[in-house]
């Protein structure tokens, strides 16, 4: 019996050391390697490769596997994150610099001749700016604009509508383009959209998440209901789009991007709301003819819900080094090089300008650049509040419009219950902090 | 040194390496999280961290959401009963002598040994409306009796066949149907019905004394009155052993499913009270108010297993 | 029950073979669909119309799947192999020693497998985290290898040994260290091999923990790695498959062979209970 564990033991050593050595060699020889949180997107190689070759004491790695908020600050905390960190939004940033994991970067950029709310795209500052401080840069932006296929247009024989143009104008249009067959599955789309795209939406019809000073929800304005009223309307009243079930059938495989983007580009919709990010996977579809106007909207012309920034861990120990890529990324040409992969479009004002953005001479049929660059003067971003964890903000939004997505509630019911559910919170917070209630009533002029 | 110390030592020296490493991940973690249930402890903001008493359980039991999953977890429970009696059934059905049974009863164990993230990932891809095998086959099956019904949602619906609304506790015509709970359920009793009550019920079944049945059987008894007569109440041990395990068990479930299968949703119809936990604490990072709720989840299946063991003694001593 | 009617026994047997089908259906829809390139995934058709064998190779080509399959199966056996030592260590304490507070500590063993397994996660996550054993093969194997189920089954093992030659062995002078490995332990084989069984298999399913610790992908145990094939950015059904056939193979392997030795188990844990 002794025997037969010693030997056990003995075995289970020597497969540890194997397995041991057989650990994946993270950091090749002399380098500071950094590590930078994003997703996987193809593209990402060619931005590293580039970084990596202006710098070659470093070695940029990219690690998106651990991407998530939760997942992100708990490793930082615990001493295992990552270097640079991207943040999508708002909310998420509030997050992050609550956790005391963003680097405050004000001073650093400002003394590299970088700065992020004059040079940088006005509808990309939530994502990067915090409370007056400046965590990140930018790393592309991502207004929404609708693209249009102009085969299934000819086909249907509309003509391509002119901007600018209301909801009421594109719902009339969006109908003529939309098909379905003896049995109701739809064969042509008329309008195909994401979900999580909502505050799109909200924002064109002049609504916002939370009031401009961030003390209260402001989900349930007439605007915010209404636009979230559209969304349902679209898929349940004027049937132009595919349901959740309808959806479900569609999320087909492989490709990067999610399946709005693949059902789009195989030619099986008319429109739909996207950014030029879409292009770096509608390039590999075959005879795609596409054109793209302005959103329509009522109140605000266009909302970017994509874009990224990066952003430094605080608890790195190769800040400075990260702050290289930083620089980076407001380089001439990191900017020339998102413009020509279609990674969206440079979030720096200047490098998205002048003829050799307008034409790209490896893509002749991409008209419509100067389209993209209006849309992205023109739009806002989401911002988030100081007064409520992100994430929660997020959660209760998120699940309201699950209801409404799934019809299993009316849209003013859920925009009015998220806000009392966010007020809630926002109320619950300040019970906790002091600090923040003290500013919370000097903002708002009264107790909560 | 006295025999008794001496003894004692002896002891400690055999138990000691499992004691200490019980002590650090079992018993300590419980006595801290314990602790951590009366504090504001948040991963996010750990400076703030400090002591708010029984703050968390008064925001507990005003928690809609807390109610909401607690009857998601009561809701998946309805399921176990189906599942024993299940177990019992087929237990009966293999107590004979049978050409095949160590066959059938690897394939009767298939589902329960093999459970796990593998195979809610198949049940997920079973389960999609529009290109499931399980729609595909209920389809051609109301095709072949003429109904022109419609095949469920699954696992996209919050309907469900109690009625259950989806953000509160109470019942409305609307959310009548088969839906996301339903199918978590349907497939726990697949999974679970040819399981380790299966056997349990198969040993136990050997165990009975042949010459009661037979005895009955001759004395006129029709099946069912032998069932419920001898076999049943012979079987009452194991029934308790069963049902408390199972109670225990169905309280604590529902984590594997939810974060595989439908990430809690839709819109939290299949978050559970361990889910619920999951999230609180690694999601949301209130570790404290996650304890809190892990606490009570403890104290509900603690009562109720005790409920249960006053009330099966007395059933065994009848 | 050997005078069953004939037609009685039939129908039984019909049952039988109906609930088998029942059982077997998910996994042979599972296997079939594991050949099937992508576009015939969602066809009503079960049966692939091209056979792509090569489906499983892709599996290994995708995602580091021989890693995460390596990695299951060391942790698994490490686990395995500390909770054995200590368990039977511990149920040797608890069942032929006698020492004060004997029974009171072997409650408190029990009273904590009633305790919901998340009320310790969070505890555990901090301390794992605080010694920096985070996304390592320690923190995945040491948390798991103390556990209190090993201890009561094996401690109900040996209580049916006869007493009578360890006693015997005592009076010859054997110290407590020689009956263990001596005595007890051989005599407790079947239920060593049980509880070898039931803690690998459930530290190979292990999803909760590996979830929460792992950060890096070519630490990924199976449980998660599978869930690689499902993510936003579609979803590869029928790799998925040939991957989740794959990962049931050791499971079902092990208890083809060791049934018997299983259900033993099962049985004596259950009925003394």
């Amino acid at each position: 019996m002794k025997l037969e564990f010693a030997a056990a033991f003995a075995c289970l050593t020597v497969v540890s050391v194997f397995m041991w050595k057989s650990q994946p060699n993270q950091s090749v020889q002399g380098k500071t390697p950094l590590v930078w949180t994003s997703d996987d997107n193809p593209l990402r190689k060619e931005q590293i490769d580039l970084f990596n070759r202006q710098h070659q004491s470093l070695n940029l790695q990219l690690d998106p596997n651990n991407q998530g908020l939760e997942k992100v600050i708990v490793q930082s905390l615990a001493g295992v994150g990552p270097d640079l960190i991207d943040c999508r939004d708002a909310n998420q940033l509030a997050a992050y610099v609550k956790a005391g994991i963003a680097w405050d970067v004000t001073e650093e950029l400002k003394s590299r001749g970088i700065d992020v709310r004059a040079q940088t795209w006005a509808c990309m500052h939530p994502t990067a700016i915090y409370d007056n401080r400046v965590y990140g840069v930018p790393t592309n932006c991502a207004a929404n604009a609708i693209w249009l296929n102009r085969k299934v247009f000819e086909e249907l024989k509309v003509p391509i509508p002119k901007t600018p143009w209301t909801w009421q104008e594109f719902i009339a249009l969006s109908q003529k383009l939309t098909k379905r067959d003896s049995s109701g599955r739809l064969e042509r789309i008329g309008f195909l959209f994401d979900w999580w795209n909502a505050y799109h939406f909200v924002a064109t019809f002049g609504g916002r998440e939370f009031t401009p000073d961030g003390t209260r929800s402001d989900l349930d304005s007439p605007q915010a209901i209404a636009s979230i009223q559209l969304m349902h309307d679209l898929v349940y009243k004027y049937k132009v789009t595919p349901s959740p079930v309808e959806e479900s059938g569609m999320a087909s495989a492989g490709g990067w991007g999610s399946g709005t983007i693949n059902t789009f580009g195989s030619n099986r919709a008319a429109m739909a709301l996207g950014g030029r990010w879409w292009l770096a996977n509608m390039r590999s579809f075959k005879g795609l003819q596409l054109s793209v106007v302005a959103s329509p909207f009522d109140l605000v012309p266009a909302c970017s819900t994509a874009g990224r920034s990066t952003l430094i861990n605080a608890r790195s120990p190769r800040r400075k080094e990260a702050l290289e890529f930083l620089v980076y990324l407001a380089s001439k040409e990191y900017g020339a090089l998102i413009n020509d992969q279609a990674d969206g479009i440079s979030a720096f004002k200047a490098q998205s300008a002048g003829p050799a953005f307008e034409n790209n001479p490896r893509h002749p049929e991409e008209t419509y650049n100067s389209t993209w660059r209006q849309v992205t003067e023109t739009a806002v971003g989401q911002e988030g509040s100081p007064y409520i964890n992100g994430q929660v903000a997020k959660r209760i939004f998120d699940k309201q419009l699950d209801l409404v997505r799934v019809d299993a509630k009316s849209a003013e019911q859920a925009m009015k219950d998220a806000a009392r559910e966010v007020n809630e919170e926002i109320k619950k917070k300040l019970a906790e902090d002091p600090i923040l209630f003290q500013r919370w009533t000097s903002a708002t002029g009264h107790a909560p | 040194m006295n025999k008794q110390k001496r003894n004692l030592l002896i002891a400690m020296a055999f138990l000691l390496p499992n004691l200490v490493g019980f002590l650090i991940f079992t018993a300590g973690p419980v006595i801290f999280s314990l602790f951590a249930s009366l504090t504001n402890w948040n991963l996010q903001e750990p400076k703030s961290t400090s002591y708010i008493g029984g703050h968390n359980f008064v925001e507990l039991i005003q928690d809609k959401q807390f109610w909401t999953y607690l009857l998601n977890t009561l809701y998946f429970m309805l399921g176990i009963p189906v599942s024993i009696a299940g177990s019992l059934w087929i237990a009966i059905l293999l107590n004979r002598k049978l050409k095949f049974m160590s066959a059938y009863r690897t394939i009767m164990y298939l589902p329960s040994f093999t459970s796990g993230v593998a195979l809610m990932i198949l049940w997920k891809s079973l389960y999609n409306p529009d290109f499931g095998a399980i729609n595909g086959a209920l389809h051609s099956l109301y095709g072949f009796f003429g109904l022109h019904w419609d095949t469920p949602q699954w696992l996209l619906s919050t309907k469900n066949l109690a009625g259950l609304e989806v953000e509160s506790v109470e019942l409305s015509r609307s959310q009548f149907g088969i839906g996301a709970r339903d199918a978590i359920m349907y497939m726990g009793i697949w999974a679970g019905i040819g399981g380790s009550n299966m056997l349990l019920y198969m040993a136990a079944l050997t165990n009975l004394p042949e010459e009661l049945v037979e005895a009955a059987s001759l004395d006129g008894a029709g099946r069912w009155r032998v069932f419920r007569s001898i076999i049943w109440p012979q079987l009452a041990p194991t029934t308790f052993f069963i049902v408390i395990m199972s109670t225990i068990g169905g309280f604590q479930g529902g984590f594997e499913q939810a974060r595989v299968m439908t990430g809690g949703g839709p819109a939290g119809t299949t978050t559970t009270l361990s889910y619920y936990i999951y999230s609180k604490a690694f999601e949301e990072f209130r570790m404290g108010y996650a304890s809190a709720v892990s606490w009570i989840l403890f104290a509900i299946i603690f009562a109720i297993t005790l409920a249960n063991w006053k009330f099966g003694q007395r059933g065994l001593n009848e | 029950m050997n005078r069953e009617p004939k037609w009685i026994r039939l129908g039984v047997i019909a049952i039988l073979i109906g609930l088998c089908l029942t059982m077997l259906a998910p996994f042979t829809w599972m296997v079939l669909t594991s050949f099937k390139p992508l576009q015939e995934v969602e066809s009503v058709n079960p049966i692939p119309k091209s056979w792509q064998p090569n489906n499983y190779q892709e599996v290994f080509n995708k995602v580091h799947f021989a890693r995460f399959y390596a990695n299951s199966v060391f942790v698994a056996a490490w686990v395995t192999f500390l909770t054995i030592l200590t368990s039977s260590m511990a149920a040797f304490a608890f069942c032929r020693l006698q020492w004060n507070g004997r029974d009171l500590v072997f409650k408190l063993y029990l009273a904590t497998m009633m305790i919901p397994g998340v009320v310790t996660m969070i505890p555990n996550y901090a301390i794992i985290v605080k010694f920096g054993l985070l996304d390592t093969f320690s923190g995945l194997i040491i948390p798991a290898s103390f556990s209190a189920f090993g201890t009561f089954l094996l401690r109900q093992f040996m209580l049916t040994i006869p007493s009578a030659l360890d006693e015997a062995a005592t009076i010859d002078g054997a110290t407590a260290w020689q009956v263990f490995w001596n005595i007890a332990m051989p005599m407790s084989r079947s239920g060593l091999v049980t509880l070898a069984v039931f803690t690998f298999m459930g530290n190979y399913g292990s999803f909760y923990w590996p979830l929460l610790i792992v950060k890096s992908e070519h630490m990924r145990t199976l449980p998660v790695g599978l869930m690689y094939f499902d993510t936003m950015y579609g979803r590869t059904t029928n790799l998925m498959m040939a991957a989740s056939v794959m990962s049931l193979l050791p499971p079902i392997i092990v208890f083809v062979l060791l049934q018997k030795q299983l259900i033993k188990g099962i049985q004596l844990g259950g009925v003394k209970g």
